[in-house]
């Protein structure tokens, strides 16, 4: 068993022990029709990770499972498990998986149901240690189509760790659970990257990839716009936010300043009838943009510096509007890159995920400026 | 695969509506002819006991293959089953092969429920023409597994009972089922399934060899069956 002898910390930390790929896209495409499902996709997996797949609904995730577990095949690019073809390495019992629609057999007990997927797979584990690691031992004896939906997806969880896999792939696995099943799911996941498996699962809960994963794909039209650990890809959208008023009484400022906070990823400007002006920022760095903003000589009135969650970083890297409550939706304008006047307050301007690394890049040349 | 062979089967055996379609129906049916012709012959001189007792196994076969396959098929390849089983070690083939396996075994009550009520009722075979009926007709089922797993592959699970219905009374109601085929008819049940497969009981009536003209007849229907469902099949694996 590979994946085994490498450590968790040191296959992501290092990506030094890169004995292999546990699973590779390399410039793969897939369109249906006029739709591009999976646009250009390069990764690779390495033994150890667990690995979450977020995204919107539409943006490729379960297409991008199933070309990686060879249900379809790539119009361009490849695909490769372990090396070689995702069929062989199925075929090798190396690769347990749970899909989003994968029905149950009628008229069986998932007892029977969980024997069948010990018995066909070439390392099978114990029925009963199965559906206990799973948490179904007290669903044994229940018909597999008789099932509510959180203990049908439990089921399949069993189906996918009926073998000693290395890789686990799971599309949504916690769609249906409540709460606390949920939790209780997410330690059965955990346990089994803790054996030393590879963990690919895709998800639309963040919080879920903020708890699990030691990696984070973001997955969105297709393409993979951010790729990094939970940490990193809520610095990389700017994970505090500063709020702060600038009333007309206080003494003025060069307020262009604003412009060239250092860690800034966006800044907005909002102004009212009476003069008094709200800013927001989104800070990379919120230490360096207070000391900044006072500095500067602003007399900030009521600064907040709050912290974004995952969630919002998610929102921020895809610029997906708001279909979770925010209190800045909207109105949000990437960094200036040359100078000029303020950004006008505006309604428009959510940043655009292809133009999210340009913002970053033009925010990076601004902070340096700021530092001169 | 033979864990998923059993499993098919099991399922199939424990399945409330395979009981009544295949064993239950063709069974009380043949009672309701028997007492319906008072003991009497159909048209052509056969024992209406023998010619229903005929007609009824291979009609409860043909329902309990097609409705296992067809439906079950369809079914599951919505419901993502048939997904599910491409992510498991078996290869490919081993989803039909078990539901061609599954069908071969349940036709076998369907045929024994509606022999034993003939033997009751007065049927006089030899041991030898008894085994030899049965091993046909559970032969000629074959023909109605790979069709059922052929519509299974073409039909949506909210279209595939109705076509499954309708295909199977036309041909049992044209293929000697519910009465025997004479005249001008003959020549459209030539290339009926049922109707052939009723004519393999043909060699247990006295004067009659083996009917090889339907033999062979099923033989070609079994390839076409068979080449439709591996090339739906196909279309279905590279649809995902």
């Amino acid at each position: 068993m590979i994946g085994k002898g490498v450590g968790r910390m040191s296959a992501v930390t290092a990506g030094l022990r890169a004995d292999e790929e546990v699973a590779a896209f390399r410039g793969v495409s897939k369109s249906y029709g006029q739709v591009r499902a999976v646009n250009g996709l390069d990764l690779v997996l390495r033994p150890g990770e667990t690995v979450a797949l977020l995204g919107p609904n539409g943006a490729g995730k379960s297409s991008s499972l199933d070309l990686l577990l060879g249900l379809r095949e790539p119009d361009q690019g490849s695909v490769s498990l372990f090396g070689g073809t995702p069929r062989a390495a199925i075929e090798a019992g190396r690769v347990g998986a749970m899909l989003q629609s994968g029905g149950l057999m009628g008229d069986v007990l998932v007892r029977e149901l969980v024997k069948l997927a010990c018995d066909v797979h070439p390392r099978g584990r114990r029925p009963a240690e199965v559906m206990e690691s799973a948490g179904i031992t007290e669903l044994a004896d229940r018909k597999a189509d008789r099932l509510s939906g959180g203990q049908e997806q439990r089921v399949r969880f069993a189906l996918a760790i009926a073998g000693a896999n290395d890789l686990l792939v799971l599309d949504e696995p916690t769609t249906g659970m409540d709460v606390s099943v949920r939790r209780q799911f997410w330690a059965a996941m955990r346990a089994q990257a803790d054996a030393g498996r590879t963990v690919l699962f895709a998800t639309h809960y963040l919080e879920e990839a903020d708890s699990i994963a030691d990696r984070v794909l973001v997955l969105h039209r297709g393409r993979l716009i951010a790729d990094g650990t939970p940490a990193e890809i809520k610095a990389r959208a700017g994970a505090r936010r500063i709020t702060f008023e600038l009333h007309p009484a206080d003494p003025a400022a060069d307020e262009s300043l604003l412009r060239t906070l250092p860690g800034t990823v966006s800044l907005d400007v909002t102004g009212r009838i009476d003069g008094v002006r709200t800013v927001r920022i989104r800070s990379r760095d919120a230490d360096a943009s207070v000391a900044a903003i006072y500095r500067a000589g602003l007399f900030p009135r009521g600064l907040e510096v709050t912290s974004l969650g995952l969630e919002q970083a998610f929102l921020t890297i895809t610029g997906e509007g708001a279909p979770f409550p925010q209190s800045s939706a909207g109105g949000t304008l990437p960094q200036p890159s040359a100078g000029g006047t303020l950004p006008q307050p505006s309604a428009g301007g959510t940043p655009r995920p292809e133009d999210w690394g340009k913002d970053a890049a033009a925010d990076d040349s601004a902070a340096e400026e700021g530092k001169r | 695969m033979t864990t998923l062979i059993q499993l098919e089967i099991m399922r199939t055996l424990r399945n409330k509506r395979y009981l009544l379609v295949s064993l239950l129906y063709p069974g009380l049916l043949y009672v309701f002819f028997i007492n319906a012709y008072h003991g009497g012959s159909v048209a052509g001189g056969t024992p209406a006991k023998s010619y229903f007792m005929v007609s009824m196994a291979t009609f409860g076969a043909v329902g309990a293959v097609l409705s296992n396959s067809a439906q079950r098929i369809s079914l599951e390849r919505k419901s993502g089953w048939v997904r599910q089983l491409r992510l498991t070690a078996l290869p490919g083939r081993a989803y039909t092969a078990a539901k061609i396996a599954s069908c071969a075994v349940t036709t076998l009550p369907a045929i024994a429920v509606v022999f034993a009520i003939g033997a009751v009722e007065g049927v006089r075979l030899s041991a030898a023409q008894w085994g030899g009926l049965g091993l046909a007709l559970w032969l000629g089922s074959f023909v109605f597994a790979a069709l059922g797993v052929a519509l299974g592959y073409a039909a949506a699970p909210d279209s595939v009972q109705p076509i499954v219905m309708i295909i199977y009374m036309l041909m049992a109601l044209f293929g000697g089922t519910w009465f025997p085929v004479t005249g001008s008819m003959k020549s459209f049940a030539r290339f009926n399934p049922v109707y052939l497969y009723n004519q393999l009981a043909t060699f247990t009536q006295p004067g009659h060899p083996l009917d090889t003209v339907a033999v062979g007849g099923l033989a070609g229907f079994l390839v076409v069956f068979v080449a439709v469902a591996a090339h739906l099949y196909h279309k279905d694996t590279k649809q995902a």
